[in-house]
């Protein structure tokens, strides 16, 4: 055959180089939003045992749903459980940061906010966070969507995105959603 | 016992020196064409992915 | 008609048992298994859309959906895949190393325990007691009988592994020297991939899953369940596209009339896939709490890698087209491409294939991306990304193997391709009717793994007519997966009879009369898979052990 093979690989190998750059390009994307812009995947690995989060200082049914701490920063705190959202309805402005914290007593869940890139999974045994800031406003869907039981279709919460003068705590810090909807 | 299908045939669809003449006249011009195809592939793969990143990602806000 | 519909020349009156081939039995029973698998997947994904859709389905409560998507997830990902794989693996076996294929009594109980194993989890699913999905997780945990099942087919399959590898040791041993047919290359650089790839689930089967479903364990770690899983669950999709590659390789440039631009990267991308498909599993685990961003990000890098392979596939396979495209009479920069002979169901389905990787291969360059999952986790694009990949480039190319070997089952050939054509260019359009409105929704933020939406919420109800579309899509997708196994069956009766060759697989250009013994085998290649995994996955196993998280109480159902 007189066609020889390095004219075959070197082509091969040339193509290998336009494919490389490719790479390149998309890892460099990637590196700036993770360092320059610190949007990362959440990943707290975080403790809690999910059989006394009742008992737990953070995750009690009253200290549930945003809350402005001392030190002024917002956060919300939710808990996802077969089949509800505990609360089902969070406020929180725009153009803020803004920290949601989850976690589960049973199986896995997990959350997005509908047009934002707000994502986690909610596996029991941690508690899963994300920093975001939303930039813009309205309800927002928080569904759950990792499959958790038959009951899962029903899992469905709202994040009321406010702008951040209509954002008023209450003089404890906390806020809540009112009439959902 | 049926005897095995596999014995000569297997290389008859080369060999005959018209076919190799056609193989070569075809080796001269290639890769030139894959080239092209797969770079405009590639590239419109590459364009679609920073068009999301520009105009879907990063204006949805920072998350970590 | 070069491949497919070869006049009878050679009729041998009568014999309508296969073309002589000893696995004929064996692999038609393993294909028509994986197609009845198929057949039901197809028709309960319809279903499931339309649940899923604006308009009424009938039967729709919840308990029918989760049992519906789990018996579809479970069908096409184990049953169809691990069949079809296994019965093509022993084609391949005897017809590219043209010799009987050893240890065929093997073949049939490894065969047998899939067929125990499938129904075990078949009937443990359509009893309701086993709504998991395919992926399982725990804490929510079926029946054990369900896990057995999976095991059973497990099992089966690494058997199959052993008589792959042991076929090629066999043949070397007969051949000193002489390079593995590229297509027996590539099955044992599956069998040996799949191999490292079902560690991870049966390990976690084993000692975490079925102990909690029978009771024995009450409490279990989920992070290390999920991580364990992940070690499987980005290989096993490879493992379900090697024969595609396969087919790429070493038989659409033959049924195009042409040779293959180049063996030695074939062989280099097969051992690619073997190194880079398992060290990648924690992009799937990108959202979750219980790794660190540093392991996340270096399988990110990881991943990167394993694009390479597929990318230098489409390279080599356009270039195999080109030369079949010029060797008749195409000319010019694009000429080749309108001279391909797209009449031939082998070529036009990769023609098709290549389609929708194109898509399902841009989805998951987003996927893959680190910080930018989260843009797309869970939602419809995800269910998107993996049905053009699945559904799309493995299934068709499936389908174009089954009309390509089907002839030397049934000693029988097409007399009419045309049957065939609309089944191919119905499921593409199907796939492409269906995925693409998933994509725009997952945008959105429409979720993954529902029964049911709630239309009367405003940003639900303005996604009701892209679901309708997508249903369409699906439907058209059963019209063809019927209109498959018709022309499959057809085969038996219709057509002219003869005694049709085995698949004659694809000449390179230049075939290698040696290659050097690491293309040639995979002894070295285990050694760095080891490497790379203990690299990707050595910590993130380990830190379940030295720092032990709490962990979860199991939810057993029904």
């Amino acid at each position: 055959m007189p066609i020889n093979e390095s004219a075959i690989l070197k082509s091969e190998l040339r193509w290998a180089i336009v494919v490389g750059g490719i790479v390149a390009v998309i890892l460099i994307a990637i590196l700036y939003a993770a360092l320059a812009m610190h949007i990362n995947p959440p990943s707290n690995r975080e403790y809690v045992d999910p059989k006394t989060l009742h008992l737990s200082a953070e995750f009690t049914e009253a200290n549930l749903g945003t809350r402005v701490d001392p030190n002024g920063q917002i956060v919300a705190r939710v808990i996802a459980t077969q089949f509800e959202f505990v609360p089902n309805c969070i406020v929180l402005p725009a153009e803020r940061d803004v920290t949601l914290r989850f976690t589960s007593p049973d199986v896995i869940h997990g959350i997005l906010v509908s047009g934002t890139n707000v994502n986690t999974m909610i596996v029991p045994g941690y508690v899963a966070q994300v920093h975001t800031r939303f930039t813009k406003t309205g309800d927002l869907l928080m569904p759950c969507h990792e499959f958790c039981g038959l009951g899962h279709s029903q899992m469905l919460a709202t994040v009321r995105v406010v702008p951040p003068e209509a954002f008023r705590p209450k003089p404890d810090g906390r806020i809540a959603c009112g009439n959902p909807r | 016992m049926v005897e095995p299908p596999y014995p000569e045939s297997a290389h008859d669809y080369a060999g005959d020196s018209e076919e190799l003449e056609r193989l070569e006249a075809a080796m001269d011009e290639t890769p030139r064409g894959a080239l092209v195809v797969s770079a405009i592939a590639v590239g419109l793969l590459l364009v679609g992915w920073l068009g999301l990143y520009f105009l879907v990602f990063l204006p949805r806000g920072p998350v970590g | 008609m070069a491949t497919l519909a070869r006049p009878a020349s050679a009729a041998t009156p009568g014999r309508t048992e296969a073309a002589g081939l000893q696995t004929s039995r064996l692999v038609q029973a393993h294909i028509w298994v994986a197609i009845a698998a198929f057949g039901i997947a197809c028709l309960l994904g319809v279903w499931q859309m339309w649940a899923r859709s604006p308009l009424t389905a009938p039967y729709h409560t919840a308990a029918n959906y989760f049992r519906s998507v789990t018996l579809h997830g479970v069908s096409m990902a184990y049953v169809l895949t691990t069949f079809f794989i296994m019965g093509f693996g022993y084609y391949v076996a005897e017809t590219a190393l043209r010799r009987p294929l050893p240890g065929i009594t093997w073949a049939w109980a490894a065969f047998c325990m899939g067929i125990v194993g499938t129904l075990m989890a078949a009937l443990s699913v359509i009893s309701g007691n086993a709504s998991v999905l395919f992926t399982f997780y725990p804490p929510l945990t079926a029946t054990p009988w369900f896990y057995i099942g999976l095991v059973l087919v497990v099992v089966g399959s690494w058997i199959w592994c052993l008589l792959m590898i042991f076929a090629m040791r066999s043949w070397k041993a007969a051949n000193p020297g002489q390079p593995v047919p590229l297509a027996m290359f590539g099955t044992v650089a599956n069998a040996v991939m799949w191999l490292w790839t079902t560690v991870g689930v049966a390990a976690e089967l084993l000692f975490q899953v079925i102990p909690a479903a029978f009771g024995w364990t009450q409490m279990v770690d989920v992070g290390l369940s999920r991580t364990l899983f992940s070690w499987t669950l980005h290989a096993i999709v490879y493992f379900w596209l090697f024969p595609s590659y396969i087919a790429f390789y070493t038989m659409f440039p033959r049924a195009a009339g042409g040779r293959l631009f180049s063996d030695t990267l074939g062989r280099l991308a097969f051992i690619l896939f073997l190194l880079y498909s398992l060290p990648v599993g924690l992009h799937h685990l990108f959202m979750d709490p219980e790794h660190s961003n540093g392991f996340k990000f270096l399988q990110m890098f990881l991943t990167a890698l394993v694009s390479v392979p597929t990318l230098l596939t489409i390279f080599t396979i356009t270039a195999s087209a080109e030369i079949a495209g010029r060797m008749r009479g195409g000319k010019g920069l694009f000429g080749w491409i309108g001279a391909l002979p797209w009449d031939r169901p082998m070529v036009l389905a990769t023609g098709l294939a290549f389609l929708m990787l194109f898509w399902g291969g841009g989805g998951g360059l987003i996927n893959m991306s680190y910080g930018m999952n989260a843009m797309i986790h869970n939602t419809s694009w995800v269910t998107a990304h993996f049905h053009l990949i699945f559904g799309g480039t493995v299934v068709i190319m499936y389908q174009a193997i089954c009309y390509s070997i089907w002839p030397s089952m049934t000693g029988r050939h097409w007399v009419d391709l045309k049957p065939l054509r609309l089944q191919l260019w119905l499921w593409f359009i199907g796939m492409m009717v269906m995925t693409l409105p998933w994509h725009w929704l997952g945008l959105q933020g429409q979720w993954r793994r529902v029964a049911a939406f709630d239309y009367s919420n405003p940003i639900i109800h303005s996604w009701g007519p892209w679901v309708i579309v997508s249903l369409i899509g699906g439907i058209i997708l059963a019209v063809s997966a019927l209109l498959f196994l018709y022309n499959l069956a057809s085969l038996y009766r219709r057509g002219v009879t003869g005694s049709p060759a085995a698949i004659e697989y694809a000449r390179a250009v230049h075939e290698p009369d040696r290659v050097p013994a690491s293309l040639n085998g995979f002894g070295l290649w285990n050694i760095l898979v080891a490497l790379l995994m203990l690299l990707a996955y050595g910590w993130p196993i380990a830190q379940f052990f030295v720092y032990p998280p709490p962990e979860a109480m199991v939810h057993r159902l029904g």
